[in-house]
């Protein structure tokens, strides 16, 4: 157009509802598999894979027309799940070139990539072509390549030949044309008919064709066809942005109430996303799972690893002990698989460097513990900033790096002594105080009398006055001997609030 | 002139039959040791806990067998491996174990027993208003302005007892003129309260999980994750921490599970410390310290300032015996260890004297 050269790539997937269904089902994929669109009892057939392609099924088939056939395994038509399978193709084709514009139609995946100047990075067009194949072969599509200096002729090429690689070199796109028959330029009921007529079925006929007179019968309407069978018609490239979205959706067919039959499904889509994170050199940091449920309710849960990775078994493991905690109510209709990409991490390992667990080895272990204790019972404890008694949070467990300037500090603090630990009474057990001059003489505790020998005390704490969790608490370290000669010392604490006592730890 | 060589290969083979390798010394392997952090005691284990066993620490309460444990799990902190907590009793206090010296974010607290909606402040007090402060609600009135209530003829129902309750014989002694026999006031007694009475209170306020009760589904948890947690590998040290449960409930735990992380310990070489207050693990430790209580230290007279703590070694596998050729029996009683340590164990808010 402006001089420079052009180079186009055309990525074309025909049948394409069936293939953004099967593309998650890999277990029915050799079988014979018909996808319909419409309401009962009205649904027609929308698009087929190669076998029922070869039986004789065709497009627009009612259901009890296909019934004849045997064998056939029929899915419903999906939009979400093409939208799902749509992006994950365009941003595959986002990886070669930022400039791709969508030419996708009703039933089919078209999209052409502007691929000039990107020979140094992914090699000659060959070579393009075939990493294109491959990428979408991996992705679950078969897909075919046409490639051409005109935006154009690529579409034409790649529509007409569905199951071959063309690569087209500038100035012979006429005579690469000209073999394909006409229908592949969305005529219109009215050209069909006039073509048909004058007897020309090819795109070599029509490019035959005198300029002016066919502007005289088809106006210049005309004059585009025929610039489209010639592969002259420029064309304004509108680049479109593709969206990077790790996200995979699935649709199912009953309603699935075991987690072992609905991880087989997760699997298949975490090997989707892991392919589309591993194409741009990211980790999955953390993923999502939406479960649609039956009624309409949504379950939405989300796994985030201490770091990311790419590791399938990983990720079922993790998700399948997320569910096992947190089963939804209700059987599940549909499921989303979000993710969000991370840098893939690197470990630094040292010789020096303390054995530290593996934090994928970690994750997995964490989450088991996580399903036997409790959600919140597992992790590192963060002490507040408060003087009430035992006040602290449970914060992930995460290992930080090591830093070997400590390493010289090992010993460094020893001496003949240790402080005293305490230990938490956290469920309140039974004590009974015998005061005198409102100092403990006695107590009661765990069915054993304790004698008061030292009574350090009353020190006073409250605070949090100001909101109905106050607390206004006298404590007591006391240091008791039993009826046997065994010594306790222990902390205990008059609420006086409530005017009650209590045992709330231990020295030990 | 042959060589001490050529003469000690010569007499090793004379004795060969009766004494294989007779100066020889057999191979020393040197077991790695994790120090404590308390001088008296690595002093009296040769050098501290060992690495990849199992160590037992039996007592009762009140005798350092957490501030023990601790100190060990600072130590490992302070060198930036990881330390793993599981509390069968969720009873550590994070403030004791930051005041020890343990790095919070290496220690990996697993709480056992403790339902997920317990979390939160356990304090929760609320204030609501009763319902007499409130705005009366609108009396509803009858026909002829009664009704809606007790009937009129209930009314003087009572009122024998009421007006006797009111002539109490004080009252009365002190309106009469008449002499009155003296009734001597009893002397208010100073008695422990029943428990049944003074018990009410703080019963009301538990939320039914004592900690106290059946243990044993907390005590297989701790099982499971200890099990879980060795399996993981890279925990310099496990503390299984089942200090406050009651040897009856310990004992019942089969033996196998300790030989299972005695194995498991050796080849993650992992510190498995196993906090008790009887010995459980029998044959499958690798050191069994027993502690007892000592008396307070009594240097503070406002505060409490700490306690006098006392080890005393009931078992070790692998003692370091002292250098020189193991296999010459010496014809005197080698000098014994004496087994006993004792150290200061001083809460965080004495000051230095």
């Amino acid at each position: 157009m402006n001089g420079q050269r052009e180079l186009y790539v055309c990525l074309y997937a025909k049948e394409f509802p069936a293939q953004a269904m099967l593309r998650l089902r890999p277990e029915i994929r050799e079988k014979v598999v018909v996808v319909m669109e419409g309401e009962p009892p009205f649904q027609t057939v929308c698009s087929m894979n190669g076998k029922a392609h070869r039986m004789g099924v065709e497009c627009g088939m009612t259901r009890v027309e296909v019934d004849i056939f045997d064998s056939v395994t029929f899915l419903m038509r999906s939009m979400p799940e093409e939208a799902a399978a749509r992006t994950a193709l365009l941003e595959c084709a986002g990886t070669f070139s930022p400039r791709v514009e969508d030419q996708s139609d009703r039933g089919e995946f078209l999209c052409v990539i502007d691929i000039e100047g990107i020979e140094k990075l992914f090699g000659v067009p060959q070579a393009i072509a075939q990493n294109l194949l491959q990428r979408m072969r991996a992705l679950g599509v078969i897909a075919s390549v046409a490639v051409s200096s005109n935006f154009h002729t690529a579409i034409c090429h790649a529509r007409a030949r569905p199951t071959q690689t063309a690569i087209i070199a500038q100035g012979n796109e006429t005579l690469a044309l000209a073999p394909l028959p006409i229908a592949v330029l969305d005529l219109s009921e009215e050209h069909t008919a006039t073509f048909t007529s004058w007897g020309i079925c090819t795109l070599g006929a029509l490019a035959e064709l005198p300029e002016n007179e066919l502007v005289a019968r088809l106006g210049q309407e005309g004059k585009r066809l025929r610039q489209l069978a010639r592969g002259e018609l420029p064309h304004l490239f509108v680049s479109m942005e593709t969206e990077f979205r790790l996200q995979e959706r699935i649709e199912l067919d009953a309603p699935v109430e075991l987690l072992e039959s609905l991880l087989f499904v997760v699997g298949v889509m975490l090997e989707q996303l892991i392919l589309r994170a591993t194409s741009r050199v990211l980790a999955m940091a953390s993923v999502t799972i939406a479960l649609t449920l039956e009624g309409g309710e949504s379950h939405v849960r989300t796994v985030r690893p201490a770091l990311p990775n790419n590791d399938r078994q990983l990720w079922i493991k993790l998700i399948h002990l997320d569910l096992e905690a947190h089963p939804p109510q209700a059987a599940i209709v549909s499921l989303v698989l979000t993710a969000e990409s991370g840098n893939t991490s690197k470990v630094q390992l040292g010789l020096f460097s303390p054995q530290l667990p593996e934090p994928m080895r970690l994750d997995v272990t964490l989450a088991r513990i996580r399903a036997i204790v409790g959600e919140d019972c597992v992790g590192r404890a963060v002490l507040t900033d408060t003087h009430r008694l035992d006040s602290f949070r449970m914060e992930p467990f995460t290992i930080s790096s090591p830093q070997t300037s400590y390493l010289m500090l090992a010993r460094s603090s020893e001496s003949d002594k240790s402080p005293a630990a305490g230990r938490q009474l956290r469920s309140i057990e039974k004590v009974v105080v015998t005061l005198r001059r409102l100092q403990p003489i006695a107590f009661e505790f765990r069915n054993r009398r304790y004698q008061v020998e030292c009574a350090y005390g009353p020190w006073l704490t409250c605070g949090e006055w100001w909101n109905p969790m106050l607390w206004n608490e006298e404590q007591w370290d006391l240091i008791a001997r039993a009826d046997d000669g065994d010594l306790f010392c222990c902390c205990l604490v008059r609420d006086l609030v409530q005017s009650s006592w209590q045992m709330v730890a231990l020295y030990d | 002139m042959p060589s001490a060589l050529t003469i000690r290969l010569q007499i090793e083979a004379a004795l060969a039959d009766r004494i294989p390798s007779a100066l020889t010394p057999g191979p020393r392997i040197l077991r790695p040791m994790m120090p404590t952090g308390i001088d008296s005691v690595d002093e009296l284990l040769g050098g501290g806990l060992p690495v990849g066993a199992l160590t037992e620490m039996i007592g009762a309460e009140c005798t350092g067998r957490t501030s023990l444990a601790l100190s060990f799990a600072a130590q490992i902190t302070r060198v930036e491996k990881v330390c793993a907590w599981v509390d069968v009793s969720n009873a550590l206090s994070p403030e004791s174990a930051a005041a020890c010296g343990v790095d919070l974010a290496r220690l990996l607290w697993v709480r056992c027993g403790v339902a997920s909606a317990k979390q939160g402040p356990q304090h929760s007090e609320s204030f609501t208003l009763p319902e007499k402060y409130r705005v009366p609600p609108t009396v509803k009135k009858g026909l002829h302005g009664g009704g809606m209530g007790s009937h009129p003829r209930g009314e003087a129902k009572g009122m024998d007892d009421a007006v006797s309750g009111l002539l109490r014989p004080a009252v009365m002694t002190a309106r009469c003129a008449e002499s009155q026999r003296n009734v001597r006031a009893e002397n208010e007694v100073f008695k422990p309260i029943a428990r049944e009475q003074f018990t009410s209170e703080p019963i009301l306020r538990s939320s039914g999980a004592s900690g106290h009760g059946r243990p044993w589904s907390r005590i297989e948890q701790a099982l499971k994750v200890t099990d879980l947690l060795l399996q993981a590998g890279g925990f310099a040290a496990i503390v299984l921490d089942m200090a406050s449960i009651a040897p009856e409930h310990a004992l019942r735990i089969p033996l196998a599970t300790w030989f299972r992380y005695r194995a498991a310990a050796e080849r993650t070489q992992a510190s498995v410390l196993l906090l008790t207050q009887y010995a459980c693990s029998k044959s499958s430790a690798g050191l069994v310290l027993r502690l007892t209580s000592k008396d307070p230290l009594n240097e503070g007279t406002t505060v409490l300032a700490g306690f006098n703590r006392r080890v005393e070694v009931s078992r070790q596998r692998f003692a370091q015996v002292s250098a020189g050729p193991e296999k010459v029996v010496s014809i005197r009683k080698p000098p014994q260890r004496a087994g006993i340590a004792t150290w200061r164990s001083e809460t965080a808010w004495v000051g230095r004297r």
